[in-house]
């Protein structure tokens, strides 16, 4: 080998190599806090309307909220599926997760409902405390209830929720199947820029972080006593630009498909002239 | 302040208080009537009895309320006693009759409670008691909320929506900021907050707080419902930190007025002078120097302090029996309403 064809393989193979590693990334090039948030043009008005066919599903996973309030460690639900769509100025998200049976009333002592809820900044600009918020960074809750429906909620803490006087999210909800199939669907849906102070205006330009939290009626979770998830992101901040980590993969990516492409055409060249043995 | 020597929860200027003489208990259920007319005949309050007469030994409303937890696990207050909410079955459904049916249009049935035959229900176990002839016993219980110095129910919401009124201790319920998670009903060792599936709030025993102020109708003061309707009068209505009052001195200086249960730490402000039984009989009749309510039982319910406080009863009473004077057994048998309910004594102050 000369120099020239030793030092072509080995930055063949390097760049072989950095491509091999980028790739499984690649396949799954959704980075892990992403929930997909196309516009859509098909129906989404309702829980199994046509346009949901087409918004890819992100899978997030829910843990106990550290409440302090009795049994709060024991919550029934592991994981919720989110979707999110926009569709001529509003904001879809369905949300599905297992839950034996629908507990839909409150009306005896012992009895709790099933329940949903989003959370997202009042200002998207901050990504605000986790659990509710806090007095100075506040959030908006859109909340639904198997039996007491829908509410939009403005909350800045723990224990400090209030609701909103003309909610401008409107909620479809169906419980289907049962037993290990048993499953709850319900659509969130607001305009993306409502009157009113302090709702978060979704208007696109940046990112929008976004919370989940489900209550299992059925094992008496309510309030604190919930499984939720940890901050996600909408990708709102303009239709090519993605966020920083997606972005490093796709520039790695481009760089080493450019480099194989120039080497190898560099390596047919100088076999060509007979560069080589 | 007047209260150095009293235990008063933080920030509260008196604590109402309420002092019941189960001796003068005939289980009318008078008290009953009264607040549930004044209180709890709206929707969704249909079984709730926030003032409720249990006949002991028995179960209780909600039935074994004892069992079902809640309070605090030490004089520390740090540590709650989980507890659970009682089932519907627990307090009893009302019942539904078909009045309507069966006196205007004639059906022929029996006036009884729609939809099969109730198996348990508020007062179920009247009289029941216990005991053997000629010996069983029983007394009644007037139970109300005791808005208690270290209410756990305050400590058990998540939300501050219960909460210990500082002017006179009386601990409501928030109904704008309950959101019907029942932690509170839980919480409550005593089991006297309830869950109303009608408004989705809890609600609870108000102390009558709008005629203890006089804002009713005649802008007259008056003693809660269950207090001024009561048969017999058993219930003295004051302020704890009235010094002048009987109720410091049944609670504070004679220490015959006691906590119901005080091992739940939460410091109840209503209390009861302890019951006193004829004793046992022999089977022809004749009376026997044993007591017939065991004292095991009056200090499960009410700690071991009910026994010094049935013998200075004794001990007064003997007195006045033997022709002396005694300022205990005026105030037991005082029928004078400036007495009984000092509502006003710190509305100068
Ligand atoms: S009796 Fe129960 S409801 Fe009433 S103040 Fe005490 S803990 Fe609260
Ligand atoms: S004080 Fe009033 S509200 Fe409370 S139990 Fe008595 S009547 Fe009912």
């Amino acid at each position: 080998m000369t120099d020239r064809s030793t030092w072509t393989f080995v930055a063949l193979a390097a760049l072989l190599v950095v491509v091999a590693g980028a790739m499984p990334l690649l396949a799954d090039a959704r980075p892990a806090y992403e929930i997909p948030s196309p516009t859509v043009e098909d129906d989404l008005d309702g829980t199994d309307a046509s346009g949901w066919e087409d918004v890819p599903a992100a899978e997030v996973p829910l843990e106990s909220a550290p409440s302090g309030l009795p049994n709060a460690e024991m919550v029934s639900t592991r994981s919720v599926e989110v979707q999110a769509a926009r569709s001529d100025g509003e904001v879809y998200l369905r949300m599905q997760w297992q839950d034996e049976e629908a507990s839909e009333s409150a009306s005896a002592p012992q009895a709790f409902a099933d329940a949903v809820a989003v959370q997202i900044p009042a200002d998207p600009g901050v990504q605000p405390a986790i659990a509710m918020g806090s007095q100075s960074n506040l959030v908006n809750v859109w909340y639904w209830n198997a039996d007491t429906g829908t509410e939009e909620l403005l909350a800045g803490g723990q224990g400090s929720t209030t609701e909103f006087e003309d909610a401008s999210v409107q909620t479809w909800a169906e419980h289907t199947g049962s037993g290990e199939d048993g499953t709850w669907t319900v659509v969130f849906n607001r305009p993306v820029d409502p009157a009113g102070d302090n709702r978060t205006a979704i208007t696109g330009g940046e990112d929008l972080d976004i919370a989940f939290g489900v209550w299992d009626g059925g094992n008496a979770e309510r309030s604190g006593h919930k499984a939720v998830s940890e901050w996600y992101y909408l990708p709102l901040a303009g239709d090519s630009g993605g966020p920083p980590f997606e972005s490093i993969l796709w520039a790695i990516a481009g760089i080493a498909i450019v480099a194989v492409v120039v080497v190898t055409i560099q390596g047919i060249r100088r076999v060509r002239t007979g560069g080589g043995e | 302040m007047a209260h150095d020597n009293i235990e008063i929860a933080d920030g509260v200027d008196h604590q109402v208080a309420m002092v019941m003489d189960l001796n003068k208990c005939i289980g009318c259920q008078t008290c009953t009537v009264a607040c549930k007319t004044l209180w709890t005949e709206r929707e969704g309050t249909e079984y709730m009895y926030w003032n409720n007469v249990e006949t002991r030994p028995g179960k209780g409303y909600p039935r074994n309320w004892e069992q079902k937890g809640g309070g605090w696990e030490s004089e520390e207050h740090t540590q709650r006693t989980p507890g659970e909410i009682p089932s519907s079955e627990d307090y009893g459904e009302a019942w539904e009759f078909d009045h309507e049916g069966i006196l205007k249009e004639g059906e022929d049935k029996k006036l009884a409670p729609e939809g099969g035959k109730p198996e348990w229900g508020p007062n179920w176990d009247e009289d029941q008691g216990a005991g053997e002839h000629p010996n069983s016993y029983y007394f009644y219980l007037p139970r109300i909320c005791n808005h208690c110095t270290h209410p756990s129910c305050v400590e058990a919401c998540p939300r501050q929506a219960v909460y210990k009124r500082e002017e006179d201790g009386v601990v409501l319920v928030d109904q704008d900021r309950c959101r019907g998670y029942r932690y509170c009903v839980e919480g409550c060792p005593y089991k006297k907050i309830y869950y109303n599936a009608v408004s989705k709030n809890s609600e609870k025993c108000v102390f009558c707080y709008p005629r203890i102020e006089g804002e009713g109708p005649d802008d007259e003061v008056h003693p809660p419902a269950c207090a001024d309707q009561c048969v017999t009068q058993l219930r003295l209505v004051g302020y704890l930190d009235d010094t002048d009052g009987p109720i410091y001195k049944l609670v504070e200086q004679y220490e015959v007025a006691l906590p119901l249960h005080p091992e739940y730490q939460t410091t109840p402000n209503v209390y009861y002078i302890p019951p006193f039984a004829p004793p046992q009989h022999s089977r022809d009749g004749e009376t026997v120097d044993a007591e017939r309510i065991p004292r095991s039982y009056l200090e499960q319910l009410f700690g071991d302090r009910v026994n010094d406080a049935l013998e200075t009863i004794e001990r007064e009473r003997q007195k006045v029996e033997r022709g002396g004077y005694s300022e205990l057994m005026e105030i037991l048998q005082d029928t004078n309403p400036a007495e009984q309910y000092r509502l006003e004594v710190f509305d100068d102050v």
